[in-house]
């Protein structure tokens, strides 16, 4: 057993030492880190100030669309100030409205402060979204929307530039808004057909940009919500009931029968419970496919370098399969582990940073942390977690011994890699399946099959499977794993002083069969 | 005391080839012994079933008075005929490693890896990865990978290989040093020179048999002297020397004359002075292993190249 440890370290201690190993380790908590912070740094910084010209024919929108641009930036302000208020060094007399919980007192700061409200040392208000600007000098607004669209097109291809505050700017968009709209809105609801003809109907709404939409939302937004206004107050109702009428919404509350009476309320907790197996299942997945590709390379490494010939004269197979199983599995478990911390660090690190209001708003965000750790606590997720990983990964090694030990070189090994991978990927397919029918007719059958059992299994261990499945499929892996590891160690001493061909099917079968 | 090394009838056959004939060998305690033959004669075969890496089909073999090398593994040490090292590790990490295996703690074997490559001279190499290395001192890490737990018996497979001439030299104090510390060594080549100075006694094997098992001196002996002489006249009388067993030409008067076992040389010059023979070379040469090598497989390595 010393010798076999010795070997372990050694490989634990190679691989442990190169370059892909470090990029696995860090890549994973990278990738979760980065698809957390760059939406948050885009809104922050991303998106310059777009401008765009805006033509109201009918005169009655113009204000309306340029009151809610400048909604939308008071509110972003608002936004920034309040996360500005909840960090550190907030400047008086901005401190002395935050509260306790770091909440601002937004209402209480405004009326203090006026209109300068924002000017506050240290903050800086974000650009805002978009900015109207008027018409580039030399075209009319008077004539009619055609003629202007036309005369716009050398800015809307960006072909000229258009020069604001003295700076030039790019034209993001152009909105046409006709005189007739009124109409065209009335009779569109009346006919619920489509006025669209060969001519453009309607607001025109002019951008070489067609992946941000949000200008033409906002737009079009206030304006529905004008023409609905004015065809209430046409019709003889009254606007504030209709909105008010507008906001009742029926409660829905999601139940589980199986929990105890008073707690069947489905929340983000049990949200959490269905979901986060698969995230399990996807690193353990991960990690058994990558370590399984460590240990060929291992193998294939000392056969063709013949490095084997000295290490048998020096220990016995079975201590260098041993030896090489526990080191890979040591690694695999570095990885793993690393992966884990990482994943709750990140996690409590974000929900830290959530305060209770938004909290409630996000649906529970902040219980996360809470949830995960009960989740953790009171179901078979660590221990399944580890359990799994074990036995998975000794049954795929075995087979890559077995493998690896009877090819020359990691091209020929490679060959037959791709079909034990072809068999890996199904986990992977119905990685997002069984969460939603974890004790259904594909989940029980997948479970069956002792290559997929610590996959499915994972992913099914939070929903209570019944009692026969966990223990049976549990004693069929570890059935099928310990003849694995039986047949891949007599393949393995036959296989790894071999050289020249690979051995034919029979002559594995052979091998099986003696000694 | 047992002998360090003993093969009886030994015979190893995969399927209808045999690599190994009844083979009997016996190495005494302390010395170097050549494992002489051609290619694919059966000397990696023989080595590796004396180191238990596989089994012979029949006969024994008893190494250190064990009859398994496995069991006293720690007392081996082994160079395979092909080289090859761990590429990412560090000279000396591979030979405190192999050091370690062999039951050295990890401090000790530390000490020992750069100990070996100072003495080598492969000092400034030790903290370089092996596959920095060049040929020649991958194979010097290797082979001090194999003693660095200093075994009592080394077994070398082709060492010489593929190495310089400065190389041979360091691989043949290598091999001098294991013996004046009183270890056994068997190292197989088929480079007559480095057995006819490091060989202590020799087997000659060829298709999986021995042709012969003794000292250097014995294998010399088993060859008769040879004189090489020119004349313009005619050595005819020669011929009835008791001493000349055969004579050949060699064209333009000059012959080669095989003796009669023991015979002396001097015996041939002095009949040619009372002759009047009048001779513009006389030349007297032993037998070297090579010749015996020639003799013993000429035939042998010959249609081994065909098989």
């Amino acid at each position: 057993m010393k010798i076999a440890l010795l070997i372990a370290w050694r490989e634990y201690a190679e691989n442990a030492r190169t370059k892909g190993f470090w990029f696995s380790l860090f890549l994973f908590p990278a990738i979760l880190v980065l698809s957390i912070q760059v939406p948050i740094l885009l809104e922050k910084k991303g998106t310059p100030t777009r401008h765009f010209v805006l033509v109201d024919a009918s005169g009655s929108f113009e204000p309306l669309i340029v009151q809610a641009i400048a909604d939308q930036d008071t509110r972003r302000a608002d936004e920034a100030l309040r996360e500005f208020a909840r960090g550190k060094n907030v400047p008086e007399p901005l401190s002395r409205f935050v509260k306790t919980n770091r909440e601002l007192d937004l209402a209480g700061w405004k009326k203090d402060a006026g209109a300068a409200y924002l000017q506050v040392p240290g903050f800086k208000p974000p650009n805002p979204k978009f900015k109207r600007i008027p018409l580039p000098s030399g075209v009319p607004a008077k004539g009619s929307l055609d003629t202007v669209a036309q005369d716009l097109r050398p800015w809307l291809r960006d072909d000229r530039k258009l020069p604001v505050d003295g700076v030039d700017r790019e034209l993001f968009a152009a909105v046409l808004v006709p005189d007739d709209l009124e109409q065209l809105a009335r009779s569109s609801a009346a006919s619920a057909e489509s006025v669209a003809g060969s001519k453009p109907a309607g607001i025109q709404y002019w951008s070489g940009n067609l992946a941000d939409t949000a200008l033409l939302d906002l737009v079009e937004s206030t304006i529905n919500a004008e023409l609905r206004r004015r065809e209430y107050v046409a019709r003889g109702l009254d606007p504030a009931a209709i909105r008010t009428i507008e906001k009742s919404r029926a409660p829905v509350t999601s139940l589980n029968p199986k929990k105890a009476s008073g707690t069947e309320q489905v929340g983000m907790s049990d949200r959490i419970r269905q979901w986060l197996p698969s995230l399990f299942v996807y690193l353990l997945w991960v990690a058994i496919f990558a370590i399984s590709q460590m240990l060929l390379t291992s193998v294939i490494e000392e056969k063709s370098n013949r490095i084997i010939e000295v290490l048998l004269s020096s220990v016995t197979p079975g201590e260098l399969m041993i030896g090489k199983l526990l080191g890979i599995a040591a690694v695999g478990l570095t990885m793993l582990s690393a992966w884990i911390f990482a994943f709750v660090g990140i996690v409590l690190w974000k929900a830290a940073g959530i305060s209770p209001a938004e909290a409630a708003s996000a649906g529970g965000m902040a219980q996360v942390p809470g949830d995960l750790a009960g989740i953790i606590r009171t179901t078979w997720l660590i221990p399944a977690f580890a359990l799994y990983f074990l036995l998975g990964y000794l049954q795929y090694a075995g087979l890559i011994l077995a493998l690896g030990s009877t090819c020359n070189t990691l091209k020929e090994a490679q060959n037959f890699m791709g079909v034990i991978v072809l068999f890996l990927m199904v986990p992977l397919f119905t990685l997002t399946y069984i969460p939603r029918d974890p004790n259904g007719p594909l989940a029980t059958l997948l479970s069956w099959i002792p290559l997929y059992t610590p996959f499915v299994m994972m992913n099914r261990v939070t929903a209570d499977p019944p009692l026969r499945d966990v223990i049976g499929t549990l004693v069929l892996l570890i059935a099928f794993t310990s003849l694995v590891l039986w047949g891949s160690g007599r393949i393995f001493r036959a296989g790894i002083l071999r050289t020249g061909q690979p051995p034919r099917l029979l002559e594995l079968l052979k091998w099986l069969r003696n000694r | 005391m047992p002998p360090a090394l003993e093969l009886r009838n030994v015979t190893k056959t995969y399927g209808a080839f045999t690599a190994v004939d009844d083979l009997s060998l016996t190495v005494p305690h302390g010395c170097i012994c050549g494992f002489l033959g051609p290619n694919g004669a059966g000397k990696t075969t023989t080595l590796r079933m004396i180191l238990e890496i596989i089994r012979p089909t029949q006969g024994t073999i008893s190494i250190l008075g064990s009859p398994s090398a496995l069991a006293i593994r720690n007392r081996i040490g082994y160079l395979p005929e092909e080289k090859g090292l761990y590429k990412k590790m560090k000279a000396w990490s591979v030979i405190a490693y192999f050091a370690t295996l062999k039951g050295l703690s990890r401090r000790m074997a530390r000490e020992r890896a750069f100990q070996l490559l100072e003495r080598y001279g492969l000092k400034d190499f030790a903290e370089a990865r092996t596959e920095a290395l060049s040929k020649g001192m991958g194979q010097k890490v290797q082979v001090l990978a194999a003693i660095a737990h200093d075994p009592e018996f080394v077994i070398l497979d082709e060492p010489f290989s593929g190495l310089d001439p400065v190389n041979q030299t360091v691989m043949e104090d290598i091999i001098t040093d294991l013996r004046q510390r009183g270890r056994t060594v068997i190292f197989s080549t088929h480079v007559m020179a480095h057995a006819e100075r490091l060989c202590d006694r020799l087997a000659i094997i060829a298709r999986g048999r021995k042709l012969f098992d003794g000292t250097p001196e014995e294998a010399r002996r088993s060859l008769p002297c040879r004189v090489r002489l020119q004349s313009a006249d005619s050595i005819v009388r020669l011929q009835g020397l008791p001493e000349v067993a055969s004579m050949i030409s060699a064209g333009e008067g000059r012959w080669d004359i095989e003796l009669t076992d023991g015979a002396n040389p001097q015996a041939v010059l002095e009949a040619c002075f009372t002759a009047g023979i009048r001779l513009s070379s006389f030349q007297f040469t032993e037998p070297t292993l090579h010749d015996v090598f020639v003799k013993q497989v000429g035939s042998d390595a010959k249609e081994a190249t065909f098989r």
